[in-house]
C-alpha cells in the first residue's frame, strides 16, 4: 500500500475518490490488492493495525507527527484535566486529592463502549487527557494516532505494576500504555440457593434447577468464550466459523434450559437474589458485597473461576490522548494511579483491582477488601499468564461473533 | 358622497380588484407560514434519515473497523442492507420482526379494551369533573419513566407485592415468574407505559362528536347498544386511528421496556436488536439497515392511515 488508509478518512472526499480509482485501476491491472470489495476501501486483509497475541506481541508504531513530551518539563497548573472513562470506574475521592495536590479540577467524562469512545476522541475539538482503553482496542486508536507516546521519565511508578504489564504483548515496551485494573470472567452464584458447585462451574448456568434465575453477560465476547470454554476451546479468539456457530448454539441451549437473561449488572441482582446464578467480572461479586440487604452477610456470594485457570482474564490500561491540553499533568495522573496506596484506594472503590503486585490475594483479604471465600476472585500474575484474553478480531471475525450473538438475542 | 357613490359601476371591480390583492397576498403567505415546519421538519427528520440511510450504505473504516457513513449516493454500497433484509425475510431476525408485531398488535388491542372506556366516560358522562378526571388520569406520567419502571420491578419480584395479593387471594397458587423473561409482562408494561397517549387523542375525538346525532339516533328508536355501534363507533374511527399510530409508532421501537422488565432473549423485540448493533461493536451499518427496514414497514402503515383518514374525511366534507 503506498497510500496510507488515514488519508482517505480525514473527511476529504476527493482524496478517497483518489483511493477509489486507484482501487479501480488495481483490480483492472489483476493485482488483486483492491479486488473483490467493489471498488470501496473495506479492505479488512490490509488493515495496518496488527493482531497482539501473548504469543505474538506487538510493538505497536511511533509516528513522526505525534511526539512523546520532553523531559523534566512542570505539570500543567489551573483549569480541568479531562478525564475519559467508563462510569464508576475511579474513585471520586482519588480524583478530588489529585486535584487538590496539582490545583486543577479533575473532570470525568463516560463512555459506556469503547466504539463510543473512539468516535468521540475522532471528533475535532474534543480534546481528553487521560482514556481507558481496552487491550483489544489499543492497536487501532494508536494507528489512528489517537494516543501520544509515553515518557517514562515521568513514569516511576510503572515498576509497581506486574512483571508482565511492565512490557506487555499488546503494547510492548509501554509505548502508549500503562496497566489499570485487572480480572477475571467466571460464574458468581449465590451460596443459600446453590448447594454445590460442579467441577466445571460454568455448568452452574445450564442448570434447570435455578430456572429463570440465570444470567449471562450482555457481551458478545464475554458470553460466546463462556460456551467456548464449556465445549473445550480455549481459543477465545477464534474466527472459525464453525466454533462460533456450536458457541451460539450452545448459547441458545440456555433458552430452554433456564429460561436464560442477559445483563451486566450481576453485583446487584446477585445481591438482592433476583439472580441465583450470573456469569460475572471478578470486580462484580467483589462489588456485590456493598448491594446486599442489610440483614444479609456477604457469605451469600460465591465466584466460581476455572481451577486450571483456563478461564478468561482481561486487563485495562490507561493511555494520553493525542489530542490532550495537559500532557504533562496527565502523565503525573498516570504515575499517581499506579502509587501503591492510590491504586489500593482506587480499588476500594471500584471493585476492580490493579494490576500491581502489591495487590496480592493476601494483602487483599487481610485487609478486608475481599472476604476470604471469595478470594477466587482475586487475579494474581500467575492467573494472568495462565488465563485466556479476549483479544482484537480481524473486522470480519469480529462480524462473526456480533452476528452469532445477535442471533441468540433474538430468541430464535 | 364620494366619487364611488356617484359611479357604483366601480365598487364591485374595486373590491373584486381587493380581493385578488388580498388571494395574491394570502398565495405568498401561506407558504411562508409554512417554513417553520418544513425547515423543522428537513433538519429533524430528513437530515437524520439521510444520516442514518449514510450509515446504512456506508462503507468500514480499515483502521478502526467501524462503519463510515458515505454521504455521496453514487458511492453508496447496499450489501449489508441486502444481507439484513434477506435476515428479515428469511433468517434470524424474521422471529424478532414477527415477535415485535405481535407485542405490538395484543399491546395496542389491550390499550383499546382499557383505555376506550375511560376515554368515553371522560367524555360523555365526566361531566365538570373531565379535566380533573383527565389529569388524575395523566398524573402517574408526571412520574419519570424510569423511575415508574423501577418501581414496577420491586412489585413484581418472586416475592413482591404482586404475587402476595394474587395468592392471598388464592388467585395464583405459587408465585408467578413475572420478571423471568415473561412475555405477558413486557406486553403490559408496554400498554402501561403508552396508555395515556392512546386515551388522549381518542378522548379528544370522542368529546367533538355532536350530541345531537346521538339524540337522533335514539329518536330513531337505536338502543343505547345501537348508537353507540352505529353512531359513535364510526364517528370514533378517526381518533382510535390516531390513537394507534401514536401509540404504536414507539412501541414498536421500543427497546427498554424489555431490557427492564425481561432481560431475556425470548423476548426480545426488534429495538432490542437495533440497540445491540447500534451500541456496541462495529457493525453500525447493520443498525442503521434495521432502522431503515423498520423505518418503511411503519411509512406503509402510515401511508394506509393517511389514505384512510383522506377517505373518511372526504364523505364529510
Amino acid at each position: 500500500m503506498t497510500l496510507h488508509p488515514r488519508e482517505g478518512l480525514g473527511g476529504s472526499l476527493l482524496s478517497r475518490r483518489r483511493l477509489l480509482q486507484l482501487g479501480a485501476l488495481a483490480a483492472a491491472a489483476g493485482t488483486g490488492a483492491l479486488a473483490g470489495c467493489s471498488g470501496r476501501p473495506t479492505t479488512t486483509a490490509e488493515s495496518p493495525v496488527r493482531l497482539s497475541r501473548p504469543d505474538n506481541p506487538v510493538r505497536l508504531p511511533r509516528f513522526d507527527d505525534v511526539p512523546a513530551i520532553a523531559d523534566g518539563l512542570q505539570p500543567e497548573t489551573g483549569g480541568t484535566l479531562k478525564v475519559f472513562n467508563y462510569p464508576e470506574y475511579l474513585s471520586p475521592d482519588v480524583l478530588t486529592a489529585f486535584g487538590k495536590q496539582y490545583g486543577v479540577d479533575v473532570e470525568v467524562t463516560t463512555f459506556t463502549t469503547q466504539e463510543e469512545a473512539i468516535a468521540k476522541l475522532r471528533t475535532a475539538g474534543i480534546a481528553f487527557d487521560v482514556y481507558f482503553p481496552t487491550v483489544d482496542i489499543i492497536g487501532k486508536v494508536v494507528a489512528g494516532k489517537l494516543l501520544q507516546p509515553l515518557n517514562h521519565s515521568y513514569l516511576p511508578n510503572l515498576g509497581n505494576a506486574w512483571p508482565q504489564l511492565r512490557d506487555p504483548f499488546y503494547d510492548q515496551g509501554s509505548q502508549y500504555s500503562v496497566p489499570y485494573a485487572a480480572f477475571t470472567t467466571g460464574v458468581g452464584y449465590r451460596t443459600d440457593v446453590v448447594s454445590s458447585v460442579p467441577p466445571r462451574g460454568w455448568d452452574l448456568l445450564f442448570d434447570s434447577v435455578y430456572k429463570g434465575k440465570v444470567y449471562i453477560l450482555d457481551d458478545p465476547r464475554e458470553a460466546i468464550s463462556m460456551a467456548l470454554l464449556r465445549a473445550g476451546q480455549t481459543d477465545l479468539n477464534t474466527e472459525d466459523s464453525a466454533l462460533i456457530r456450536a458457541a451460539g448454539q450452545m448459547l441458545a441451549s440456555l433458552i430452554d434450559a433456564v429460561n436464560v437473561k442477559v445483563g451486566i449488572t450481576g453485583y446487584q441482582l446477585l445481591a438482592d437474589g433476583q439472580a441465583s446464578v450470573h456469569q460475572v467480572w471478578s470486580g462484580d461479586i467483589i462489588n456485590a458485597q456493598y448491594y446486599l440487604p442489610e440483614d444479609v452477610g456477604n457469605e451469600v456470594l460465591g465466584y466460581w473461576y476455572p481451577q486450571d485457570l483456563k478461564g478468561p482474564v482481561g486487563t485495562d490500561t490507561i493511555a494520553i490522548p493525542a489530542s490532550a491540553d495537559k500532557p504533562v499533568l496527565a502523565h503525573v495522573f498516570l504515575n499517581h494511579l499506579l502509587d501503591n496506596d492510590v491504586a489500593m484506594e482506587n480499588f476500594s472503590y471500584t471493585g476492580y483491582q490493579p494490576a500491581l503486585t502489591v495487590a496480592t490475594p493476601e494483602r487483599l483479604v487481610a485487609d478486608e477488601y475481599v472476604p476470604e471465600h471469595l478470594v477466587a476472585a482475586v487475579i494474581t500474575p500467575d492467573h494472568y499468564s495462565k488465563g485466556l484474553q479476549e483479544l482484537q478480531l480481524s473486522a470480519d471475525g469480529d462480524a462473526l461473533w456480533l452476528d452469532e450473538w445477535a442471533k441468540f438475542r433474538a430468541g430464535s | 358622497m364620494t366619487a364611488l357613490d356617484q359611479r357604483p359601476d366601480l365598487a364591485p371591480a374595486a373590491t373584486d380588484q381587493r380581493r385578488r390583492r388580498a388571494r395574491g397576498l394570502g398565495g405568498a403567505l401561506w407558504p411562508l407560514l409554512a417554513t417553520p415546519g418544513t425547515l423543522w421538519l428537513l433538519a429533524f427528520f430528513v437530515l437524520p434519515f439521510y444520516a442514518i440511510a449514510a450509515v446504512a450504505f456506508g462503507y468500514r473504516d480499515p483502521i478502526f473497523g467501524s462503519t463510515v457513513p458515505e454521504w455521496d449516493p453514487r458511492y453508496w454500497s447496499f450489501d449489508v442492507f441486502l444481507d439484513v433484509l434477506n435476515r428479515s425475510l428469511f433468517g434470524d431476525l424474521r422471529a424478532v420482526f414477527l415477535r415485535t408485531l405481535v407485542f405490538v398488535v395484543v399491546a395496542l388491542a389491550l390499550c383499546m379494551l382499557a383505555g376506550y372506556p375511560v376515554a368515553y366516560y371522560l367524555a360523555r358522562f365526566a361531566g365538570r369533573r373531565r379535566g380533573l378526571l383527565l389529569a388524575l388520569i395523566l398524573a402517574p406520567w408526571w412520574i419519570n419513566y424510569l423511575t415508574r419502571m423501577l418501581a414496577w420491578l420491586s412489585l413484581l419480584q418472586d416475592d413482591g407485592y404482586v404475587n402476595k395479593v394474587l395468592m392471598a387471594f388464592n388467585i395464583v397458587r405459587a408465585p408467578v415468574s413475572w420478571l423471568s423473561g415473561n412475555p405477558y409482562t413486557v406486553v403490559l408494561a408496554l400498554v402501561y407505559g403508552y396508555v395515556p397517549f392512546f386515551i388522549v387523542p381518542l378522548f379528544a375525538t370522542l368529546d367533538r362528536i355532536d350530541e345531537r346525532l346521538l339524540d337522533a339516533s335514539h329518536d330513531l328508536g337505536s338502543g343505547r347498544v345501537g348508537t353507540f355501534l352505529r353512531v359513535t363507533l364510526p364517528l370514533s374511527a378517526p381518533g382510535l386511528a390516531t390513537a394507534t399510530v401514536v401509540t404504536a409508532l414507539p412501541m414498536f421501537g421500543d427497546y427498554y421496556t424489555n431490557t427492564l422488565v425481561s432481560g431475556s432473549p425470548t423476548t426480545s423485540m426488534i429495538g432490542n436488536e437495533i440497540e445491540l448493533y447500534l451500541l456496541g461493536g462495529s457493525r453500525k451499518d447493520v443498525g442503521a439497515s434495521l432502522v431503515l427496514l423498520l423505518s418503511a414497514l411503519l411509512m406503509a402503515m402510515m401511508a394506509y392511515y393517511l389514505i384512510s383518514s383522506l377517505r373518511s374525511d372526504r364523505p364529510a366534507s
